[in-house]
């Protein structure tokens, strides 16, 4: 008997979308948005606004506090990578990933297996500013897209989620609109 | 940082381009401050095992990059709304340089507020890696 189409596997998937796959109550990060880690995120950029640094010119400007980046806005909504009690650092291997990540993204249940994947979209409205102060939670998984497709660097599918941020008032700050694509990579290597 | 006014943009206006040089160093820092910790970003091994030719820049430091050019244009007084049509088309290697470029599409007023709409893409050495995509921001309105 033929293999079945590798697509089919998706289509679970394509048949859920509109639905919301998290209702779960909002969990908020583990640590409020604070300057210091505002400053680091702007280091790689080199993004010199002092709205982002300076609390005097963000008070100046109507922030109560120095003011998040909106592309900072995930940063601060991710789950903690390690939390008292668990050891996350299972293997000695060299390349051994954590036993939990925070920036997987979300994953139905229902999804195929992949072993692979990245972020390749962001659509975002940004309703509310963010301040040094503030805490995040990142609430809700809605199915929007998913499209299976082969790429250059192996099979799977683009699968596009909507979630809101809310602050600590439950008020949302923002609602993101992502695409991952999970894939199993091309057997015998490079791209 | 100069602050534009609303009444001062035209379509067609330019964002100053925006250059990063992407180095191994830069990142591993951002992977340090914006906590994407795939290793398909850090780790030329696992970057390879999954299909690259080498680690690349994450989503969220090349988000930062078109903030970056839209808060030099927009301004301390500008907010930003939304972005629309952030799509990574190709990988962001070391030994890249991306450059942000953006320009004005339109402009218009709403509900009293001034609203401008860019079209920003990134480019890299083999052409555009991101985007186009849109971003609205809100300027200041002269006040008579």
């Amino acid at each position: 008997m033929a293999e079945p189409d590798w697509r089919q596997h998706w289509q679970p998937m394509i048949d859920n979308i509109g639905k919301q796959f998290d209702d779960s109550p909002a969990v908020f990060s583990a640590d409020v948005v604070e300057r210091s880690a505002i400053r680091r995120y702007l280091e790689p950029l080199e993004f010199d606004c002092p709205l982002h640094y300076d609390v005097d010119v963000a008070r100046a400007h109507g922030y109560r506090d120095v003011l998040l980046p909106n592309s900072a806005i995930p940063t601060f909504s991710y789950a903690p990578m390690w939390q008292p009690g668990e050891t996350i650092f299972t293997s000695d291997k060299r390349n051994a990933p954590p036993a939990k990540t925070a920036v997987a993204g979300f994953r139905a249940p229902i999804e195929p297996e992949t072993s692979a994947f990245f972020a390749t979209n962001y659509d975002a409205d940004y309703l509310l500013p963010v301040c040094a102060g503030d805490r995040l939670s990142r609430r809700g998984s809605r199915l929007l897209d998913c499209k299976p497709k082969e790429t250059r660097v192996g099979r799977g599918a683009f699968i596009t989620w909507e979630s809101d941020v809310v602050n600590q008032d439950f008020e949302v700050v923002a609602r993101l609109q992502t695409t991952f694509f999970r894939y199993n990579p091309h057997v015998g290597g490079d791209a | 940082m100069k602050q534009r006014l609303w009444q001062d943009i035209s379509v067609g206006d330019e964002l100053k381009a925006q250059t990063f040089p992407i180095t191994v160093y830069r990142l591993v820092m951002a992977a340090g401050a914006n906590r994407d910790f795939n290793a398909i970003h850090t780790n030329p091994e696992v970057a390879k095992q999954t299909g690259a030719p080498d680690i690349y820049a994450n989503t969220l430091l090349l988000q930062g990059m078109w903030e970056k050019a839209v808060r030099q244009f927009i301004g301390l007084a500008g907010r930003v709304r939304s972005q629309k049509g952030f799509r990574m088309s190709s990988f962001n290697h070391p030994g890249d340089t991306v450059v942000v470029k953006g320009r004005v599409l339109r402009t218009w007023l709403e509900n009293d507020k001034g609203l401008i709409e860019i079209d920003i893409w990134s480019e890299n050495n083999h052409g555009v890696s991101v985007g186009p995509g849109r971003v609205i921001a809100e300027l200041p309105l002269q006040q008579d």
